[in-house]
């Protein structure tokens, strides 16, 4: 695990120093980021310390590269073609852009909960047990073991716990949602990456996310994206203010909506722009 | 203008396209209904049990019964062929090749398969399968439903492919990602979510492809050829459906004729039942993705 560099090592960004004494240990650290869309720069130098067990919140208007950021963490971008992320990206101690390093491990520490529910065409319960197959070896009663702690996790058991055998497309959007959480928690992964979650959900569905986001910040690092500044605000310990590809401001979130440092942040907070 | 002259304008202009799109619908059923009904009276007179227990070697006092085992055979062997190859093919293009050179080349390609004359690729078959198999029996010729199950998978294959690939390509990306970002692999992703979650699209286009090849003619004449007696072995001459329609259509006898039109009229009811029974059979299993 590699301790907070704030304020360590000189010559770093200043964006970096900015958050005053850490949260808690980084768990992701974030080196001169740099991506490029076809060409187009679309992250520029971004540095940040992603602390361990806590909600970074990553917000900003619509193409500031907030969703970009987050789906760097997994290398999901990776997919399509003539994406290219230059810099670092240090997680426990290796770089996750290094060629080398595993996808499937990659893949397993880090789970992805997308802005639309994409559950699987198949039932509630191979929803769950499909990503725990592929990297584990389980007999029947473990499976059905992990598959029910995931679901409970995801506050979703007591609702499906009968009908774990019907197809998950006939869940509604909000228990889909549910379940696209439990799949990703059911990997056991240690970060946890949230792109807009709730962004198609109505308010108490968007209500039991944001619940469930609190009840599983002790266990997992958890990254959310999110349009809502108020969503922000509500869950997160830390939030990153992005605008044109850059990280304006990024520190505890009550200094950012109470008293920010920039300029830019507080004209977005207040509705400025945006 | 005011808003009112164009409010009146925006109503006439509806009401004539919505009068033209219901001509054009009825039109195109009045056709189906008249074909339909065209082939029944005309064949009628030949509807009854003989036309399915009995075989065309009798004749006037026969019925159809050889050419529908032999066209569900034929036809059978051609959609066996072509659904695994066109299923792969079209996974193949639309995960795998889906923006690159050689995807889109083999697209094009594919496109002028599906639009090949038939009996182009009944004379291929002919070419590749029924000669050099003749060479080999020394001089006996060796049609048969094989043959024609091959020519016919040709005209299938492409259909398949296409559709597929198509399917797929609706599927939302996301479910890629998802899938994706739980470490699972492509292939397992496209074998096991991607075409599942396209399923209902690649059965329609399979039974499509089905019932454009229950109606083909041309490529049989070279390869399934036809035979006048029952036969279940496929490696043997073979009766099929549009075969025998068109031999007896050529013939001067009007009980042939009309046995002809009823063989017509139950090789379109087939189709359209077909059709019918998959349309039933997929709304009940499509659940909306939104």
């Amino acid at each position: 695990m590699i301790e907070s560099v704030t304020g360590q090592s000189p010559g770093l960004n200043p964006q970096v120093a900015q958050l005053a004494a850490p949260l808690a240990p980084t768990k992701i650290q974030v080196r001169d980021l740099n991506f490029y869309y076809n060409g187009f720069h679309a992250l520029k130098n971004i540095s940040m310390d992603i602390p361990e067990k806590k909600v970074t919140a990553i917000i900003g208007p619509s193409g500031c590269g907030k969703s970009t950021l987050l789906r760097i963490f997994n290398r999901i971008y990776a997919i399509y073609p003539k994406l290219e992320a230059k810099g670092s990206i240090v997680l426990d101690d290796e770089n996750i852009l290094d060629p080398s390093y595993s996808m499937n491990r990659l893949r397993s520490k880090v789970g992805m909960v997308f802005q639309k529910p994409v559950p699987f065409p198949m039932t509630i319960f191979e929803n769950v047990a499909y990503g725990i197959r592929h990297h584990e070896k389980l007999s029947k009663t473990e499976m059905e073991g992990r598959v029910e702690q995931a679901l409970r996790s995801a506050a979703l058991w007591d609702e499906v716990k009968d009908k774990l055998k019907q197809n998950a497309l006939g869940l509604s959007g909000g228990q889909q949602q549910r379940l696209c959480i439990a799949r990703g928690i059911a990997l056991k992964p240690e970060v946890l990456l949230l792109d807009e979650p709730t962004s198609a959900l109505d308010p108490i569905a968007t209500g039991r996310i944001e619940q469930l986001v609190e009840e599983l910040k002790g266990e997992y690092t958890i990254v959310i994206v999110t349009h809502n500044m108020q969503q922000a605000a509500r869950v997160s310990d830390l939030t990153a203010f992005m605008y044109l590809g850059e990280l304006i401001e990024f520190d505890r979130t009550e200094k950012i909506f109470t008293k920010p440092g920039k300029k830019q942040t507080e004209d977005y907070i207040t509705g400025r722009f945006g | 203008m005011s808003s009112a002259s164009l409010y009146l304008r925006r109503r006439i202009t509806n009401v004539i396209a919505l009068s033209l799109s219901v001509l054009a619908t009825v039109i195109g059923l009045t056709f189906l209904a008249w074909i339909l009904w065209e082939t029944l009276r005309q064949g009628i007179s030949a509807m009854h049990l003989n036309l399915f227990t009995k075989i065309t070697a009798l004749g006037e006092n026969g019925g159809l019964a050889n050419a529908m085992v032999g066209s569900l055979i034929i036809d059978f062997i051609g959609i066996a062929i072509a659904t695994p190859i066109g299923v792969m093919a079209g996974a193949w293009l639309a995960e795998y090749a889906n923006r690159s050179k050689l995807g889109e080349t083999i697209r094009f390609l594919n496109d002028i398969l599906l639009s090949a004359p038939s009996i182009v690729l009944g004379l291929f078959v002919y070419t590749i399968i029924v000669l050099p198999s003749t060479a080999l029996t020394h001089g006996n010729t060796t049609f048969s439903g094989f043959a024609g199950g091959v020519a016919l998978a040709l005209i299938a294959l492409p259909v398949i492919v296409r559709t597929t690939d198509e399917m797929l390509r609706l599927v939302p990306s996301t479910l890629r990602e998802a899938a994706l970002s739980l470490g699972v692999p492509q292939w397992k992703l496209t074998t096991q979510i991607l075409v599942r979650a396209a399923r209902s699209g690649i059965i329609t286009g399979v039974l499509l492809a089905l019932a454009r090849i229950s109606g083909e003619t041309a490529p049989l004449l070279f390869t399934a050829f036809g035979n006048n007696f029952m036969t279940l072995n496929p490696l043997d001459k073979m009766a099929s459906m549009p075969q025998v329609i068109y031999q007896y259509a050529n013939d001067p006898g009007d009980a042939m004729h009309a046995m002809a039109w009823a063989g017509a009229f139950v090789i379109t009811m087939f189709v359209l039942l077909l059709s019918l029974f998959a349309r039933l059979v997929l709304s009940r299993h499509k659940i909306s993705h939104d």
